[in-house]
């Protein structure tokens, strides 16, 4: 049990990483990852709304109807994803990053992390375990867009949360910070990570 | 259970919605007044950054009680005007009735109609005079608020955002506090057409009526350059009095210095 648990909790994160492994999330993947600040709070949303959503979709799974399961999941995560937005317009530190983030924190609905793992683990899990798969596949899509944000702020701004870390004479590169390079660091750590991983390397 | 049956998939279905419904409300009732102090404190930003009461970061570092305080210290008056660049109402200057951006839309689009338009008009202690812009930028709507001396036509200072531009390309009017710096001082043509540019090469023309543009954010910046074009002409009958009397004012000062000379 503890195995499996911990199996859970890792496998999402490593193993089989929604954005690296399975390529899910690419479309927000690359349009908030210009700025930490912003990967970081997308992040931490995602975070929340595939856990709840995991876990409430695991609580009513009995008695969902088979027809009109996914519409019912759909209404679960989109519930989430307005009560996430609204949350942050409502918090006054949180209030900028926000209006930031736009448009992206309501396509969190969209996004096929969501709903993929609601179909294919929490309608058939306990929701104790539906709720860690949420949070760990959160994590493990949360970590892929720090790691994009980070190069990519760090190379387009010269800077790290907002904070200048490269010297003023450093010329702000304006293809890190347009969504095509975002692919290419995409491509590269999905490179990386297979060249690590030898389960992942096909023949 | 049969969950299959069609009587209770409608019924399910039915009761999951108003649920959900139910939760939404109440949490949209619960947070709308903190998300409304949030937006209005956003606007009271902009605006005092413009005007210069602040610095742009001290603002935005400053909690939203404490900037509404600022606003109430240093609001003198504010009006609305219309086309004809008269008055034609009073906008109260208390914390609770704050005009937010999302008023500049159907403004906007009542001043490209000529119809009947309330542009406001925020007068500051020391006679500085702060307007709002509006226009669509690449992505979406830019706005900004411009500070004007009490000279009518010298700019004091300016402040813009937008919703969803380029982050590190458009995204630089609001971003780079020397894109907003480079207003500072600059003065407006009233009457010419363009009253004001955005362009290339300004500072090797060294038009007084012109700032650069933003290299790799051609669209926004042809968006702005509307923006502040479409509404100054909007404003034109009203500063370019305004700007025309206190040239009068100073011509009869130099006269008066010139006729103690005399004397």
């Amino acid at each position: 049990m503890a195995q499996k648990l911990k199996e859970t909790i890792l496998n999402p994160i490593l193993k089989g990483n929604p954005i690296t492994v399975l390529v899910l999330g690419i479309c927000s993947a690359l349009a908030v990852t210009v700025q930490l600040k912003g990967a970081l709070v997308m992040a931490l949303s995602v975070i929340a709304v595939t856990g709840l959503s995991s876990l409430v979709c695991s609580l009513l799974r009995n008695t969902i109807p088979n027809r009109v399961r996914i519409i019912v999941q759909l209404v679960v995560v989109a519930m989430m994803v307005i009560l996430v937005d609204q949350i942050l317009k409502a918090g006054e530190g949180t209030y900028a990053i926000d209006k930031q983030l736009s448009v992206y924190i309501g396509l969190i609905i969209t996004n096929c992390i969501v709903m993929g793992r609601i179909e294919a683990f929490a309608l058939g899990n306990k929701p104790i375990p539906s709720l860690l798969d949420g949070i760990a596949n959160g994590l493990g899509y949360g970590l892929i867009l720090v790691i994009v944000a980070f190069f990519r702020e760090l190379l387009g701004s010269g800077t790290l949360f907002g904070f200048r870390v490269l010297p003023e004479a450093y010329v702000p590169n304006n293809l890190v910070i347009l969504p095509p390079f975002a692919l290419i660091l995409l491509g590269c750590i999905i490179w990386v990570h297979r060249a690590i991983d030898k389960d992942l390397q096909e023949n | 259970m049969n969950t299959n049956n069609n009587v209770y998939t409608v019924i399910y279905t039915a009761i999951v919605v108003v649920i959900v419904a139910a939760v939404l409300a109440f949490v949209a009732s619960k947070l709308g007044p903190a998300q409304d102090a949030n937006a209005k404190a956003e606007t009271l930003r902009q605006m005092m950054s413009a005007a210069g009461i602040k610095s742009t970061e001290e603002l935005y570092a400053a909690k939203n009680a404490e900037i509404l305080q600022l606003y109430a210290d240093n609001i003198e008056e504010a009006y609305t005007i219309g086309l004809d660049g008269e008055k034609n109402g009073e906008l109260s200057i208390s914390q609770d009735k704050i005009e937010l951006v999302s008023k500049l839309k159907p403004q906007h689009k009542a001043i490209l109609a000529e119809g009947d338009a309330t542009l406001p008009v925020y007068i500051f202690k020391g006679g500085i005079a702060v307007i709002p812009i509006y226009g669509a930028g690449l992505w979406g709507p830019v706005w900004g608020y411009i500070a004007f001396c009490p000279d009518c036509y010298t700019i004091a200072g300016a402040f813009f955002d937008h919703e969803s531009e380029t982050p590190g390309l458009g995204a630089k009017i609001k971003d780079e506090a020397w894109f907003r710096e480079k207003f500072i001082g600059k003065t407006v043509e009233w009457g010419e057409t363009p009253a004001f540019r955005l362009e290339k090469n300004v500072e090797a023309t060294g038009a007084t009526n012109a700032v650069d543009a933003i290299t790799g954010a051609t669209m926004t910046s042809k968006g702005l350059n509307e923006a502040l074009n479409i509404w100054f002409k909007a404003y034109e009958k009203h500063f370019g009095l305004g700007a025309f009397f206190n040239m009068l004012e100073g011509l009869s000062e130099a006269e008066t210095v010139n006729d103690n000379e005399e004397e």
